[in-house]
């Protein structure tokens, strides 16, 4: 592995290479040695091919931070302990059936939100299936006789179905389907955009609203591309299909570098459960300062390990770290050593008690005479 | 961003105007950022205000495996972004300082961003321009060197004496993004 790693300029080229060839192959068993090559689909191929490049790069990048690899380390190491299957496979079900299939936390952020971020995901996801599937030749349909349509996946012949059978339809119209879906998603995210004070003033041009208009520009003109056949008997049908494949191109090649790039990375939410907090808001571990339970060992260890690989030297004098307290205990240690209260003292070394009890308000202690002694005697000492 | 935050924790009176005027903030949900509590309860009833450093290399964005923590160009550590924070809570145990929040309903994290749609075109975050008793200041970084000044004459006055080596050490904190 190490000399295959070294052969390449660097990790990511590697594994683009990798995926590239992987796909090359995919396509010559879907194509049958390259004989149902769909030549009206070579940009959309092309494309593909970019948006994968693109993906591989990104996620291998991604993998390579110190944070994501430590997390994703343990993800392997625990799905390959025997003791932890059971809760690794329930983890893995219910985020994929509560996080991914239905996205019950968008939900809760709000059923507009929730409806409008399902249908542009799953009207993403289902559009890239189809598009994926036809475009590399992974799936074609084959006339078996004047009744039978069949689909022929991978050049394994599965489904028959009448060519105008509810089935067949729904297959047909898949891409319709899913557009419709994003159309209607789409533009209730942008009247959100729109009308809401608070997103104004946060959101960003090229990041929050150029995926959405591309989105929009990408439905309207593949559905019109089913007007033009469908109703205007093929008006304009070769000038649509060109602008339409103008704006999926310039889709699948944004897609990698801007915001939707969060699809391919959201399945990491399964190692929240699988790794960390198995029932939500139960916690293990103990605060080193107040005894309270914050957070479980398997994290505060990943923590302070992520932290150390990038040289964070949090270690106290006491030899504890910071993530060895909870939050509240990590905000009032700052606050006693800002203002040198730790102990009766206070530290030689650090700040002066600002809090001397006499010229500010708020602390009504007065100061023992020890207090000012100790100092002068702390003085002489250094 | 001239400006600066200012904290002199002893002038907090606890009074949690800070917190209300977070929560007032469009976008927050109404749920505060910032943090009003007591530095040691059976000494005092003297309470502190805390809100983000705005780390120049925060600890937070170092452990998000997701990579959902960003800096604006002003240096400003923004929340998790929503649409990768993965909800794990790695920022918040990560932070030395216990500033994130995590949001278990919505599963995201937040944190305090200082504002940064206001305090980048300098008007103060919604926290200092409520604060009664000036615990929280927004202000100029020349006033901000003045008032540390005065405190470094008033330590004087307590009888403890900077030598050449440490006298950075007799100096309140102060935080804040600026850019000179």
């Amino acid at each position: 592995m190490e000399r295959l790693e070294r052969s390449f300029y660097s990790k990511a080229s590697m594994y683009s290479f990798i995926v590239v060839v992987v796909l090359f192959m995919l396509m010559w068993i879907g194509t049958g040695q390259f004989s149902h090559m769909d030549w009206m689909l070579f940009g959309y191929m092309v494309s593909s091919f970019i948006f994968f490049i693109g993906i591989t790069v990104r996620l291998t990048s991604w993998i390579m931070r110190p944070a994501t690899y430590e997390v994703l380390k343990r993800s392997i190491k625990n799905m390959k302990t025997k003791k932890r299957q059971k809760r690794n496979f329930k983890a893995i079900g219910k985020t994929l059936f509560d996080n991914i299939i239905l996205q019950k936390f968008i939900f809760k952020r709000g059923w507009y939100r929730g409806i409008q971020h399902w249908l542009i995901a799953w009207g993403c996801i289902g559009s890239l299936a189809i598009t994926f599937g036809l475009t590399f030749g992974w799936m074609h349909f084959k006339l078996i006789n004047a009744e039978t349509y069949q689909m022929v996946v991978f050049g394994i012949p599965t489904i028959s179905m009448h060519p105008d059978g509810i089935l067949a339809s729904m297959i047909f119209e898949g891409l319709n389907i899913t557009a419709a879906m994003l159309l209607i998603g789409v533009i209730m995210a942008l009247v959100r955009r729109i009308g809401n004070n608070d997103l104004k003033v946060t959101q960003r041009a090229e990041f929050d609203l150029f995926p959405l208009y591309l989105l929009l520009a990408m439905t309207v003109t593949g559905l019109a591309l089913t007007v033009s056949y469908k109703l205007l008997s093929g008006w304009m049908h070769p000038e649509l299909a060109l602008i339409h494949q103008i704006t999926v191109v310039v889709f699948l090649v944004y897609f990698p570098f801007g915001k939707l790039f969060h699809l391919p990375i959201r399945p990491m939410a399964a190692a929240v459960p699988m790794n960390y907090q198995e029932v939500v808001k139960v916690d293990t571990k103990e605060c080193a300062g107040c005894g309270e339970l914050y957070s479980n060992d398997d994290q505060i260890a990943d923590v302070q390990q992520i932290l150390g690989n990038q040289a964070f030297d949090l270690e106290m004098d006491n030899g504890n770290k910071p993530s060895d307290y909870c939050t509240a205990c990590r905000r009032m240690i700052r606050v006693m050593d800002h203002l040198n209260m730790k102990s009766k003292f206070g530290k030689v070394s650090g700040p002066v008690q600002t809090n001397n009890g006499i010229h500010v308000p708020g602390f009504g202690r007065e100061r023992s005479e020890e207090f000012y002694n100790q100092a002068v005697k702390e003085e002489v000492k250094s | 961003m001239k400006k600066v935050m200012y904290l002199e924790f002893e002038r907090c009176i606890g009074c949690r105007s800070c917190q209300a005027a977070c929560r007032e903030c469009g976008g927050h949900d109404a749920k505060e950022r910032n943090y009003v509590e007591y530095i040691d309860f059976f000494e005092s009833r003297q309470t502190f205000p805390m809100m983000c450093m705005q780390c120049k290399d925060p600890a937070c964005a170092r452990v998000c495996p997701a990579n959902a923590i960003q800096i604006t160009e002003e240096g400003v550590v923004l929340s998790a972004m929503e649409e990768k924070c993965i909800g794990c809570r790695n920022c918040t145990f990560g932070c030395p300082f216990g500033i994130p929040k995590f949001d278990f309903e919505e599963n995201k994290m937040y944190k305090c961003d200082m504002c940064y749609d206001r305090t980048k075109h300098d008007i103060a975050p919604m926290c200092a321009s409520v604060c009664p008793s000036d615990a929280i200041r927004f202000i100029d970084h020349e006033e901000m060197m003045e008032l540390r000044r005065k405190r470094t004459q008033m330590n004087l006055i307590e009888g403890k004496k900077p030598s050449e080596n440490d006298k950075w050490q007799y100096v309140p904190e102060f935080f804040g993004v600026y850019s000179d």
